[in-house]
């Protein structure tokens, strides 16, 4: 099992924020943003040090909860700053994306970071639409169309032309290449029958966050059936679980740390806002429609003191199959610290070493 | 718009072809199944005098014996686009027929303005087979999109298999060094296109004809296979058209991205 370190850069706010997203620019602490990135590289060494296999970074917009608009500089700030952790890039949002931008910057970081880049393609959560005035009922096809010039971009040694249907390109030539051959390691992460069938079609890896293990299962299934489809099987490595785990000293010290965790939802739009774009972004689990994540906090899958945790490990990997566990070790956008370091901690020493070989 | 049906004696044969548009000329070779109008010969007729020719031994004229290479019926053609009175045209080849189009041009190259080959069969992987089966799983491996296909009349078994005796007979070898070799001499401008989706001829195929011609342009149709003009008129017409009137300045952008004034 390998283990991935969910960083969100934990911006702390010197006073209250509004809880509706888009949160207003102006309520932005320079200070404790400045401060929020340079806890972030202490916070890495030590993730880095107690042996976590990836750091992640995710791409959201114009909200304090998770401070990473441009995944790409995130993760290029830490790989100059950590030498030895892979970076994991889960992920850029192709909809709204320029495709080949997206594939320049991985292959220049790829190559930067001395080939420890880790890539994962999505559509992006519903709220992301509107970051960059995106259409949600074209994002799927957006989506699709703009993984697919990605890797086309990676991989076509000659200049070539793409008349897509969203996106139209005379000539395209990307330099540098990635380092690592003939990409990095690349995942198309949702949990949609669309994400799992690219995937399977491209020989790409499968990512599925948040839900519970048997709802999660119905995803990683039909992916690994659909690769079977095409001729292939995935390695578990190649299934990756991004999942909320609060691991506590006892089961009730990891119980009470659950009930301390806001009911609100991460990025929290207004109700008319949340009631129109619940028509307009259309979402499934390997076919099965299900409504799209505008309200209620995101589960939290992994609970306990760390032999509980080591045991839900345990039946994650029988059930979802997934070889890599994306962690958030405390909820993000939590304005505490330091429980995060004592989690880390906890985790690093209690559970980490004991998970490895399942 | 509406073509017309004409007849041309060339050669030595009654040649048929389908004709609509004004403006510069536009002669398209036909693909392994014959000749079959899409909706992108309709949009490219509003901007070009739009041929497209029946190849000798295809569709209801009779059994071709004679033609015994690719280089012939490209020269069989050439001469039937001079009986029409057309000195210089744009010359466009689909599949087998980017094949005839390629001899054509090396063997014309006064006379072609601009090359567009839809998918040509002249460089294929080795071992490569070509689509077999009842009309249905043809179908089903040219298209991306076969239910959005009109019904099309299913041609007679018997001139279907006359078309295919011919179509073995010239087809040519996967790689062949020879005419690899030639068009590294070819300086007609050349758009080959390939659908990403193409299940007939491997769209990796297109690099080796971006490496080799001079002033050869390699562009990939999204959601398409091999029957890209069909799968996709719009996205096709709108890139062969810009390189038709433009050539190499086509990679210059002229979309309009203004949303208000």
């Amino acid at each position: 099992m390998k283990v991935s370190f969910f960083e969100t850069a934990r911006y702390r706010s010197p006073q209250p924020l509004p809880p509706e997203w888009p949160v207003p620019s102006g309520d932005y602490d320079r200070e404790a943003g400045a401060h929020a990135y340079e806890m972030m590289i202490e916070r890495l060494q030590f993730v880095e040090q107690l042996g976590f296999d990836w750091v992640s970074v995710s791409e959201h917009h114009y909200s304090p909860r998770i401070l990473t608009p441009a995944p790409i500089v995130s993760a290029a700030f830490i790989a100059a700053r950590l030498s030895r952790i892979k970076i994991a890039l889960l992920g850029p949002i192709v909809p709204h994306s320029n495709p080949v931008r997206v594939a320049e910057e991985l292959a220049m970081l790829d190559t930067l970071a001395q080939g420890r880049l880790v890539v994962g393609l999505l559509r992006g959560t519903t709220n992301e639409a509107m970051s960059y005035d995106l259409n949600p009922q074209e994002s799927r096809e957006r989506t699709d169309e703009g993984m697919e010039l990605i890797l086309k971009a990676w991989t076509e040694p000659q200049p070539f032309g793409w008349q897509g249907r969203h996106f139209q390109y005379r000539t395209v030539s990307i330099w540098p290449r990635p380092l690592q051959h003939p990409h990095p390691p690349t995942y198309a992460l949702g949990t949609s029958r669309e994400a799992c069938e690219f995937a399977a079609r491209h020989h790409l890896g499968c990512g599925v966050s948040y839900g519970s293990f048997e709802v999660m299962a119905k995803a990683t299934s039909y992916y690994r059936e659909q690769c079977a489809r095409h001729g292939w099987q995935p390695a578990p490595e190649q299934i990756i679980y991004r999942a909320n785990m609060l691991v506590g000293e006892t089961d009730e010290a990891a119980q009470a740390m659950l009930r301390k965790v806001p009911g609100t939802a991460p990025f929290a739009m207004r109700a008319g806002v949340r009631e129109a774009i619940s028509t307009l972004d259309s979402r499934n689990i390997a076919g099965e429609a299900r409504a799209p994540n505008v309200g209620g906090a995101l589960p939290t899958t992994f609970v306990g003191s760390p032999d509980t945790v080591v045991e839900q490990v345990r039946r994650c990997r029988e059930v979802v199959g997934a070889g890599v566990l994306d962690l958030s070790l405390f909820p993000p956008g939590s304005r505490d610290v330091d429980p995060l370091t004592d989690a880390l901690e906890l985790f690093g020493t209690k559970v980490l070493p004991r998970i490895r070989d399942i | 718009m509406a073509f017309s049906e004409g007849y041309v004696e060339a050669d030595g044969f009654r040649i048929r072809y389908l004709e609509a548009g004004q403006g510069p000329a536009l002669v398209h070779l036909h693909g392994a199944g014959g000749l079959r109008l899409t909706r992108a010969h309709d949009l490219l007729s509003s901007c070009f005098r739009v041929v497209a020719f029946e190849m000798p031994g295809f569709g209801e004229s009779p059994e071709n014996t004679r033609t015994s290479s690719m280089p012939e019926l490209a020269s069989t053609m050439a001469q039937a686009v001079t009986k029409l009175g057309i000195d210089a045209f744009n010359l466009m080849g689909t599949s087998f027929g980017g094949t005839t189009a390629l001899w054509l041009a090396l063997q014309a190259p006064t006379r072609v303005l601009a090359l567009v080959l839809e998918a040509p069969a002249a460089i294929r992987p080795e071992g490569a087979t070509p689509p077999a089966g009842t009309p249905e799983e043809i179908a089903r491996r040219l298209y991306a999109h076969p239910e959005r296909q009109p019904a099309t009349p299913t041609l007679d078994p018997a001139l279907r298999a006359k078309a295919q005796r011919l179509v073995q007979r010239l087809r040519v070898p996967d790689r062949d060094p020879d005419l690899e070799g030639r068009l590294q001499e070819l300086t007609t401008p050349t758009l080959v296109l390939f659908g990403t989706l193409d299940q007939v001829i491997a769209p990796a195929m297109g690099r080796i004809y971006k490496e080799l011609i001079p002033n050869g342009h390699l562009v990939f149709v999204y959601d398409a296979a091999h029957a890209i003009a069909a799968d996709r008129p719009e996205a096709f017409t709108e890139v062969v058209v810009d390189f038709l009137e433009r050539h190499e300045a086509f990679v210059i952008s002229r979309t309009e991205t203004l949303i208000h004034p």
